[in-house]
């Protein structure tokens, strides 16, 4: 079984928030919802400021928060190491949102609509809707899978395919010799928040 | 609304958890209340801490219900005990409600006579269960462990203290309402007696809050959070609602001598108040900390609930 996890490479990264409308374009998540977002950060003073993207998703954690907190087992990882949500299992009392030391999970207690007051529901904004009731549940906790159906297919998560500057890679953490394990290895790789010890999957490369 | 993460600051947990936090405590301080007096010898009393209750801890519960984003899924909560604090919480809280119900019944219909072993008992477990569903409110919190100003040994100490003062505070206001109202002979010593008692435990609550704030200031992970409660937006609740109205009235009004039992109603009605804004001010304080790379502080910028952009407007985005 594969032992699923990213890598974000920084110093590729340069902020385009391509990996943010690639996820709202695959997982259909409603306004104010973002499995997959991108924060910015800046030091120093002029003229030496410089301007930093970080990429921030669901980490699929060795030793979740949310997991630990869960009072009905709804949340857990499954086989390929991602940690899920059993849309059917979950009761939305929210309190996995406070053990997620990363801010990943987000619930939708009602599907709100992208486009201005009066317009009429578009076909394309009922299947959004229709498919995100689907695979996620409307008042249960979302957040990123991986991808599950795009993996189910054989594709890699729409972030990394989508990514420009090629600064996300996939792959199984527990194979040696797949992309990710090198360079977690060889390119000083690091995760965020290490001191709440829930030993996330995704790596990040410094940024410089 | 849908909720959301962005920000630093928690939004997902307002009022209803508020006002449940603040009722179970009260409910189970008033029920250890109402244990201490039927031992005093104050029948009145007594029986006013027992059937005040449970049904405030119900109702707190009903609210807590109503938070939840699928209710049909509510029974899986007491299933996993093993869990986490909110399987454990709800199993603690249902135990105490129903001991609570058969206490207060047998104490209402006068099943017990003085000094019976077997009201001994039943006090004693359902006892058990009430310390434990005050303390476990701050536990509740406490085992977030992102949020730095829940996630500290003295938030079930701070809520187990508010908890005991606004549980004897509640059995007062009960007390005298019954009192003043004829609705029952409840001695008015005895609730004076309550209020100078209640003074030490605002004292201690004063003491808890203070060591709980310094040290959560002293943290530079939940500085922000102390900031907020002490000089920042949070500041009007907390110094009008907790400090002044929840602990300096009433405590000015319990320690001046001879005043009527209506000034001690007062005074219970202003602390039950603060009790109820100390819980919204830990909830809303609630806050995580930057994501640091290279030391450099990664602050998620909060998007502030927008309004509808005008028509063929591209609606702005994130950050």
């Amino acid at each position: 079984m594969p032992r699923y996890g990213m890598v974000i490479d920084l110093k590729r990264c340069y902020g385009c928030y391509g990996c943010v409308t690639a996820c709202k374009g695959t997982n259909h998540t409603p306004p104010n919802v973002f499995w997959s977002r991108l924060l910015k950060g800046e030091s120093g003073k002029y003229p030496n400021a410089i301007r930093q993207a970080l990429p921030i998703l669901c980490f699929h954690c060795e030793d979740p928060g949310c997991v630990k907190v869960c009072p009905t087992g709804a949340t857990f990882a499954d086989e390929d190491g991602v940690v899920v949500v059993d849309k059917d299992i979950c009761v939305g009392c929210k309190y996995c949102l406070m053990g997620c030391p990363y801010g990943a999970r987000y619930i939708v207690e009602d599907y709100e609509s992208y486009f201005p007051d009066g317009l009429p529901e578009t076909e394309l904004e009922k299947h959004a809707k229709a498919t995100f009731e689907e695979r996620s549940g409307m008042g249960v906790a979302t957040k990123c899978s991986f991808c599950a159906p795009r993996r189910e297919e054989g594709k890699e998560p729409k972030c990394v395919s989508t990514c420009p500057a090629n600064a996300r890679i996939f792959g199984d953490l527990d194979d040696p010799t797949s992309e990710i394990t090198i360079l977690v290895r060889q390119s000083r790789g690091f995760v965020l928040k290490p001191e709440q010890g829930t030993e996330p999957k995704v790596y990040y490369l410094p940024p410089r | 609304m849908n909720t959301k993460m962005h920000g630093l600051v928690q939004t997902e947990w307002r009022w209803l958890i508020a006002i449940y936090l603040w009722l179970a405590g009260a409910g189970g301080g008033a029920f250890l209340t109402g244990i201490y007096a039927s031992y005093a010898g104050w029948e009145g009393v007594a029986k006013i801490g027992s059937v005040l209750s449970w049904p405030l801890v119900g109702i707190g519960c009903a609210l807590l219900l109503l938070d939840l984003g699928k209710m049909q899924n509510a029974w899986r909560v007491w299933m996993k005990p093993g869990t986490s604090w909110m399987a454990r919480g709800t199993i603690i809280i249902s135990l105490f409600m129903i001991l609570g119900f058969i206490h207060s019944l047998l104490i209402v219909l006068g099943v017990f006579a003085p000094g019976d072993p077997a009201a001994l008992a039943l006090a004693i477990v359902t006892g058990i269960f009430a310390f434990a569903t005050m303390v476990y409110t701050g536990l509740l919190l406490g085992d977030a462990i992102p949020f730095p100003f829940w996630n500290t040994v003295l938030l079930p100490i701070l809520f187990f203290m508010s908890a005991l003062s606004t549980g004897v505070m509640l059995v007062i206001l009960g007390g005298s309402v019954a009192k003043m109202g004829g609705l029952m002979a409840v001695g008015e010593e005895n609730l004076h007696f309550l209020a100078s008692v209640d003074v030490a435990f605002i004292l201690a609550e004063a003491g808890v809050l203070a060591a709980y704030l310094y040290g959560a200031y002293r943290l530079p992970i939940s500085r922000h959070s102390a900031h907020w409660a002490l000089m920042g937006d949070g500041a009007a609740m907390f110094w009008g609602g907790v400090a002044v109205c929840g602990l300096a009235l009433p405590l000015i009004i319990d320690v001046i001598p001879g005043l009527p039992l209506a000034a001690a109603a007062l005074a219970a009605l202003l602390g039950l108040l603060g009790g109820l804004f100390l819980r919204m001010v830990v909830l809303s304080g609630g806050a995580h900390y930057p994501m640091y790379v290279n030391s450099w502080a990664f602050k998620p910028v909060s998007v502030p609930k927008l309004p509808k952009p005008d028509r063929g407007m591209v609606p702005p985005g994130n950050i």
